[in-house]
């Protein structure tokens, strides 16, 4: 590592005010808008695909390590309950472009390695946090549940989840708003979005076009962060 | 008993009624549908690849290769001086994420007051002034800005500019979480007590006066509190933003990647969750001193 050289490397300087002029103005060509819609929607398609796929892996994991379906007195209980847990933080320790890089190297570039990719990461957060809201469900109307002689799946769904639904559905709509940042830096591994025009974009040197896409970027964001907070508002509620 | 189809249909409105949060959910439901219909439908989306031998086959090679079985080079792992490079390489990766929290933590400690609604509208004491206004506008634009646009691609910009290192991977952590970090104390401070401010404010006290002893001390433990989850955060992205910035363990694993040194592949994955589970560890104590608990 050299720490001695230069901060701006050479034509950094020069850089810096060529991509700070080209915002006056950014590229809002109609040829360029098009591409950049259709970028959006590509980064749309493969949040959304990721994020519900880290549904699909992080609720069943989530519920199992919430421990709620399990006998107090079953001697699966403890292993069952730390082996999820232990599961669930690997999978969110490594970041997701970083499980995206792994899974390219395994099974190849494909659609499917960059929504699984994003997915296990938002798993492991998504399953975590159901498991606590879970836990946290109030314990009265279960033990009328469990009274009324209603095995654990029932009390599962007619009781656990039914009360704790309005925080994870919130909690899930607020990760959607992260797994569109995600999703617009899988283009790092290859696949297509906002993140892969921007590098391209960069890479032409037509700043202003980068200025176009970040704008794209940053309202799509706003636009999501808006949604998710009134569900969240209308959830609470 | 009901029968006729209006009546069912009034039933089961006033059972349920379309609250926003459902009509989002069917919304939801509809885009889901709409974006794996695209996905699996436009060209090769590889999932029935997902289930064919050959993909299991170079996954299980892959792996074996990570443990470096069927191969007659010693493994990175079996060697201390590889170990002893790649905990160098963790430590910049450390530094790079302490940085970048810094610079964070700096940003939206100079932005706070301009940010709060209740500073810039009068409520907590002091006229409201136009300039206070725009100020908040422009603030709280920087914080959406910087945001909205993840790591990766302030990194890939910031890179154009500086020469490769830590310090451009810094700064494009540092961008991104002073939008977030700003806006969460930002919001802090709003929903503070106002009642030691405005008496600062009634005593004659400026507005550092009133920073430093009517909202810092409320603000503070939960601005901590903040900085340290997204510490967590920022260390788990820093080899991310490595891969671009040239910077800590990110380079050194694309590289290692592309040279196909998949054992030292595994020693930098190894000194990775150290670094992630060394970083949650701390930073949950850190979290327990700020509450003064």
């Amino acid at each position: 590592m050299n720490w001695g050289g230069p901060i701006i490397h050479t034509g950094g300087g020069w850089s810096a005010i060529q991509f700070l002029t080209a915002l006056f103005p950014p590229d809002f060509s109609p040829d360029f808008l098009a591409i950049a819609f259709k970028a959006t929607w590509q980064t749309v398609t493969y949040a959304v695909a990721g994020i519900t796929l880290a549904v699909a892996i992080g609720l069943p994991l989530g519920i199992i390590a919430s421990g709620t379906i399990l006998k107090e007195s079953s001697p699966w209980r403890t292993p069952l309950i730390a082996s999820t847990r232990l599961l669930l933080g690997a999978l969110r320790a490594v970041h997701e472009l970083v499980w995206a890089v792994l899974l390219v190297a395994a099974i190849g570039l494909s659609p499917m390695a960059a929504i699984i990719a994003l997915a296990l990461p938002y798993a492991g957060i998504l399953g975590r946090i159901y498991a606590e809201l879970l836990q946290d469900v109030p314990q009265q109307p279960l033990q009328a549940l469990r009274a009324a002689g209603a095995s654990p799946l029932r009390v599962l769904l007619y009781g656990y989840l039914q009360m704790a639904l309005p925080d994870m559905l919130g909690y899930s709509f607020y990760r959607l708003e992260c797994g569109i940042r995600a999703a617009a830096i899988m283009s790092f591994v290859g696949i297509p979005g906002l993140g892969f025009q921007i590098q391209i974009s960069m890479h032409d040197l037509l700043f202003s076009q980068v200025w176009t896409l970040l704008m794209f970027l940053v309202a799509l964001i706003v636009l999501v962060d808006l949604w998710s907070t009134r569900v969240r508002r209308s959830l609470l509620a | 008993m009901i029968r006729s189809p209006n009546a069912i249909r009034a039933y089961r409105q006033q059972r349920q009624p379309l609250t926003f949060a459902r009509a989002s959910f069917y919304a939801f439901f509809l885009i889901a549908a709409t974006s794996w219909g695209f996905i699996l439908l436009s060209g090769d989306s590889g999932l029935t690849d997902l289930f064919t031998t050959k993909t299991w086959g170079n996954a299980g090679r892959f792996l074996s290769a990570m443990l470096g079985l069927n191969s007659e080079l010693t493994p990175a792992y079996l060697q201390a001086s590889r170990w002893m490079d790649t905990g160098k390489l963790a430590y910049h990766t450390l530094a790079m994420s302490v940085l970048a929290i810094g610079i964070a933590g700096i940003g939206a400690f100079l932005t706070l007051l301009l940010a709060a609604r209740n500073v810039s509208n009068g409520d907590l004491g002091g006229a409201p002034s136009r300039a206070g206004t725009v100020a908040y506008h422009v603030t709280r634009a920087s914080y959406i800005f910087s945001r909205g646009v993840p790591e990766l691609v302030w990194a890939m910009i910031i890179v154009f500019f500086l020469s490769p290192g830590i310090l451009p991977g810094a700064l494009a952590l540092g961008f991104h979480n002073y939008g977030i970090v700003g806006r969460l104390t930002a919001e802090v401070v709003e929903n503070l007590d106002p009642a030691p401010a405005r008496a600062l404010r009634a005593a004659g006290a400026g507005n550092t006066k009133m920073l430093l002893y009517g909202i810092l001390p409320q603000a503070l433990p939960q601005f901590i509190t903040y900085l340290l989850y997204r510490w967590e955060v920022v260390i788990r992205t820093t080899v991310v933003v490595g891969f671009v910035s040239s910077g800590g363990l990110g380079r050194e694993f694309i590289l290692r990647l592309s040279w196909f040194h998949y054992t030292d592949v595994s020693v930098i994955i190894v000194w990775y969750l150290a670094l992630v589970i060394g970083v949650d560890l701390l930073s949950a104590w850190l979290r327990r001193l700020a509450r003064f608990e």
